[in-house]
């Protein structure tokens, strides 16, 4: 890390520099109010970006940092304030900043000959967006130069007008796009594959003699940029802003494409210890262990990355969903852990969830009386599964807002001289959460277990019980728990869980949305494992009323689990090639095992054992301290947190309070 | 009828008990009584019902089950299912050779895939060496087979297991005999006398050194050591720093945890003394 960086990343982590901004309240109802939405927007974005101040801080030369708090708004004819538009997209970087902007007015006006009326209204508002993000890029030129910030001034008189020339360029390039799609209210803007298509420029600049070392200078500068104003991107929690990044992965030839700029864009995750970019490794097969390793390095900072993307298993996924094997080949990760395919898809991958406790819960009320066997309850359950699959899709049907700034960033916007609204793009497809897949499984294999196989468990007794959120019944709760789990590879449980997702996904998978794409099923949750487990009350596996399922595709917190060999193994039965919306396993494991070299190595093989097995997605965390600390306020939902403590490993429950506060205190460093 | 053997826990991806990644099984019990135990609910040889009183609201179902079935206050198996927070269970599960083998199997493709294999640790595993043989005889042309020992054993028994290991983890804590009563409660003579027999066996091992501040850290203390392991050729040690958190599990099993050594000092790494005895050393 050069001095420079050393310095922004000292500016970015005192956060004082967030002091300059102010709150200023940009109502343009009154303004607007003769316009149409699409012209509205256009407005919103113009004066957005004129309220705007340039801001380049002591030592940057990228710049673009926002000095305003909230992007203008209008109050439209229903009296709903304008909201996000669209996001969660991988735009198409590469297309504007080899072109540059105006070459891309020239295909606007173009466009603009002999269209219809409705084409022209789109073109005419992409030529403003255009203009006015032309007109306040000239503004950081200005101040570029009173600041006699040669470099970025010299950047900014080529670029947005011109095609970027370097790997520098091309950075400042992308914080100009990212920033003004923000302004813009698009949110969870993505940034794809970066590895391949700034790769280009890295190849350039060294031919020219420049050094790995600039590039890698650059990057982290450019990782310190996009990290300035994350506080405004809150999402659902502070640091869910989408900001995920894929690195390696194949090309159409099924060549291993990770390079050295992906190298070096992990040594700048690695020196710089940020939340974004979140890297995405996509691996496979014959993926060289060194990755995985290198990885593990990543993981042992305890931010929660590296997740892991299998492509042997997501592009066939993909492809069997209907896109071309071309796209496919080439896809990226949303805000989350969504594979999206980038510049070309406008998919809106998290539209609804299957809440798949909850279904079980209920056909377990309405129909367990009438089945004769567990088979028969199992028909009933499918079929509850489908039917929830019909009202889901029912409850989605959803009009984008219209984005011509952002259409210009997805292929076939521009070319067919329609908004991304308009169903332009080439996919449009819709994706649906599957969410506590593990406590429905097993709940089920509790039900099949006791109440059909033993016969220890009468079904009036069973359901008074999940009435009575089990109080005064802990005999029954603790038989229910002592069931089968996913997690621990016993197949009684898994197979329902096969079956579960298998009449989930083959019913939703392909069936039409109102965007003219189909609907994909998916093992993820977001915040769903909490929110959704709220509305259900006490389950048949033990879990008591309103307390959350495992996160998307991982364990049941209240399972005792055997360890990291059994939960890979259950979570890689099913064919995930089936399942593909995405949503990762997750597995917790002690800081102190990544602590020398061969901790580092087996870890790594853990992963590589996961992917070798036909896993999909993989998320790893050195156990963090908030979570260690939620542990001891509530040590039942975490029987299996393991610490390392001295050549062994204990369970964090089973240690005296004052070992667990040693425990905890190591993490405020370690992490 | 098969021999049972007692098993208080079983570790999947355990990193630090020999290569790959390896499953790790407990057996119960052991001759030694170590003043650093970690694991005192692997001394004893019969099963214990173990409460983990962290998260207890004291409502006291487990005891009042106990009363209504033996008259005392007392812990018994019923109190299990009667906790609310789920927080007691049994210490010590019974196994035959081929329940325990059947159920490490299941994983033996990610061991092998990483170089790894199963380690028998515990207690002291060599104490239920029946057990354990008809395990490793089963295992044997399956995996790759540690065990980690105290050297604790009956000379003639620990020579005979040497040919079913691919690999043995061996303790050596003191080499005074007066200190090793002391703190483990154990003469070091069969220890010393296995030590020798292992390093001119054929099986590949490591020693292992539980680092004791002021007690097994002493500089005398790991001359002794070093030098013994030079005099018999062996080359590798690894070192286990104390950690505080030793005595975590004492007040589940109802003991109290009485260190007689200074908990709250560092230990010393005499790294130079293995060094000059041409000693490889790694410190976990």
């Amino acid at each position: 890390m050069t001095q420079r960086v050393k310095k922004l990343l000292e500016l970015l982590q005192k956060r004082e520099f967030r002091n300059c901004r102010i709150s200023k309240d940009l109502n343009i109802t009154r303004q607007t109010e003769q316009m149409n939405k699409i012209e509205r927007d256009i407005i919103r974005l113009s004066v957005m970006l004129e309220n705007e101040t340039p801001l380049i801080f002591e030592g940057e030369r990228i710049g673009f940092n926002r000095t305003l708090y909230e992007i203008p708004y209008y109050i439209d004819e229903n009296g709903n304030r304008s909201g996000l538009g669209f996001g969660n997209f991988t735009p198409d970087y590469a297309n504007v900043i080899s072109k540059g902007f105006d070459q891309i007015l020239d295909e606007i006006r173009q466009k603009l000959e002999g269209c219809s009326d409705g084409q022209a209204e789109f073109l005419k508002a992409a030529e403003h967006a255009v203009q006015s993000v032309l007109k306040f890029a000239v503004q950081y030129k200005e101040e570029a130069k009173k600041k006699n910030n040669t470099e970025l001034y010299e950047a900014l008189s080529q670029i947005p007008h011109k095609g970027a020339q370097t790997f520098y360029q091309a950075c400042v390039f992308m914080k100009l796009i990212i920033f003004t799609l923000r302004c813009n209210a698009n949110a969870h803007i993505t940034l794809g594959r970066f590895d391949q298509y700034m790769y280009p420029y890295y190849l350039k600049d060294i031919q020219l003699g420049v050094t790995n070392d600039e590039i890698l200078e650059s990057i982290e500068e450019f990782f310190i940029s996009i990290n300035m104003d994350t506080d405004l991107y809150p999402g659902v929690q502070q640091g869910d802003n989408g900001q995920s990044m894929v690195l390696g992965g194949c090309d159409k030839e099924g060549n291993d494409v990770f390079n050295t700029l992906s190298g070096l864009c992990m040594q700048a995750s690695l020196e710089l210890n940020l939340i974004d970019p979140k890297i995405n490794l996509r691996v496979s097969k014959k993926t060289p262990f060194q990755l995985f390793e290198l990885g593990t390095q990543l993981t042992k900072k305890g931010l929660g990355f590296p997740q892991y993307c299998n492509d042997d298993v997501v592009i066939p996924g993909l492809v069997k969903l209907g896109y071309d094997y071309e796209d496919a080949v080439n896809y990226t990760v949303a805000a989350c852990w969504e594979f999206i395919v980038p510049s070309c898809g406008a998919d809106i991958p998290n539209i609804i969830t299957m809440n798949f406790p909850m279904v079980v819960n209920d056909t377990l009320h309405n129909f367990i009386l009438e089945c004769d066997t567990f088979e028969q309850f199992m028909e009933k359950v499918s079929h509850e599964v489908r039917a929830e699959c019909d009202r889901l899709i029912e409850s989605s049907f959803w009009q984008i807002s219209l984005s011509p700034y952002a259409s210009l960033f997805i292929d076939g916007c521009l070319e067919k001289a329609m908004d991304l609204s308009q169903n332009a793009a080439k996919y449009n497809n819709s994706g649906c959460h599957g969410a506590g897949i593990s406590n429905a499984a097993d709940a089920l294999a509790a039900v099949k277990k006791l109440v059909f196989k033993d016969k220890t468990l009468g079904k009036l007794e069973l359901l008074d019980a999940l009435n009575s959120n089990f109080e005064g019944l802990e005999d029954l709760r603790h038989s229910l728990l002592s069931c089968p789990k996913m997690g621990n590879n016993d197949d009684y449980v898994d197979q329902i869980a096969c079956k579960l997702m298998d009449v989930f996904a083959n019913y939703l998978n392909g069936k039409k949305n109102n965007r003219g794409g189909v609907f994909r099923a998916g093992t993820g949750s977001a915040m769903e494992y909490i929110l959704s487990a709220k509305k259900v009350s006490a389950t048949a596996d033990g879990r008591k009323a309103y307390e959350p399922y495992g996160s998307s595709f991982s364990p049941a917190l209240t399972t005792n689990l055997n360890g990291p060999l059994s939960v890979i193994q259950s979570f890689t039965k099913y064919d995930m090639r089936n399942i593909i919306n995405g949503g990762p396993l997750t597995i917790e494991i002690h800081d102190t095992t990544f602590r020398n070299d061969e901790g580092i190595t087996k870890v790594a093989q853990l992963v590589k054992a996961f992917i070798e097995l036909g896993g999909h997605q993989l998320q790893l965390n050195s156990i963090n301290r908030e979570r260690l600390l939620d542990a001891q306020k509530h040590p039942d939902k975490y029987p299996n947190l393991i610490v390392r403590v001295w050549g062994w490993s204990g369970y964090f429950n089973e240690l005296d309070l004052p070992y667990q506060e040693h425990v905890i205190k190591r993490t405020e460093f370690s992490l | 009828m098969s021999i049972t053997g007692k098993v208080f826990s079983i570790e999947e991806f355990s990193t630090f008990d020999g290569p790959g990644i390896r499953t790790t099984v407990f057996l119960k019990g052991c001759p030694m009584k170590c003043m650093w135990c970690h694991n005192p609910e692997g001394q004893s040889f019969e099963s214990q019902i173990v409460k983990n009183t962290n998260g207890c609201t004291g409502c006291g179902r487990c005891l009042d089950v106990g009363e209504r079935l033996t008259g005392k206050r007392t812990l018994v198996n019923e109190s299990i299912s009667a906790c609310p927070q789920n927080l007691i269970r049994l210490c010590g599960i019974d196994y035959t050779p081929q329940e325990l083998t059947a159920k490490l199997l299941k994983n033996v493709a990610i061991l092998n895939g990483s170089g790894g294999g199963i380690t028998f640790s515990g207690g002291e595993p060599l104490a239920q060496v029946a057990f354990l043989k008809q395990c490793l005889m089963i295992l044997k042309d399956h995996t790759h087979l540690a065990l980690q020992t105290s050297g604790y054993c009956d000379e003639t028994i620990f020579k005979n297991m040497l040919s079913y290991l691919n690999y043995v983890l061996f303790d050596l804590k003191f080499i005074d005999q007066d200190r090793h009563m002391q703190y483990t409660g154990a003469s070091n003579t069969i220890i010393i006398n296995n030590f020798k027999t292992l390093c001119q066996s054929r099986a590949q091992f490591c020693v292992r050194v539980p680092l004791i501040p002021d007690v097994t850290d002493t500089a005398a203390n790991i001359t002794a050591i070093a030098k013994l392991m030079n005099e018999n050729g062996a080359r590798y040690v690894e070192l286990l720093p104390y950690n505080k958190m030793a005595g975590g599990k004492y007040a589940m099993i109802g003991k109290k945890y009485c260190p007689t050594f200074n908990e709250q000092k560092a230990v010393e790494i005499h790294d130079e003394i293995f060094r000059r005895y041409g000693i490889e050393m790694n410190v976990l």
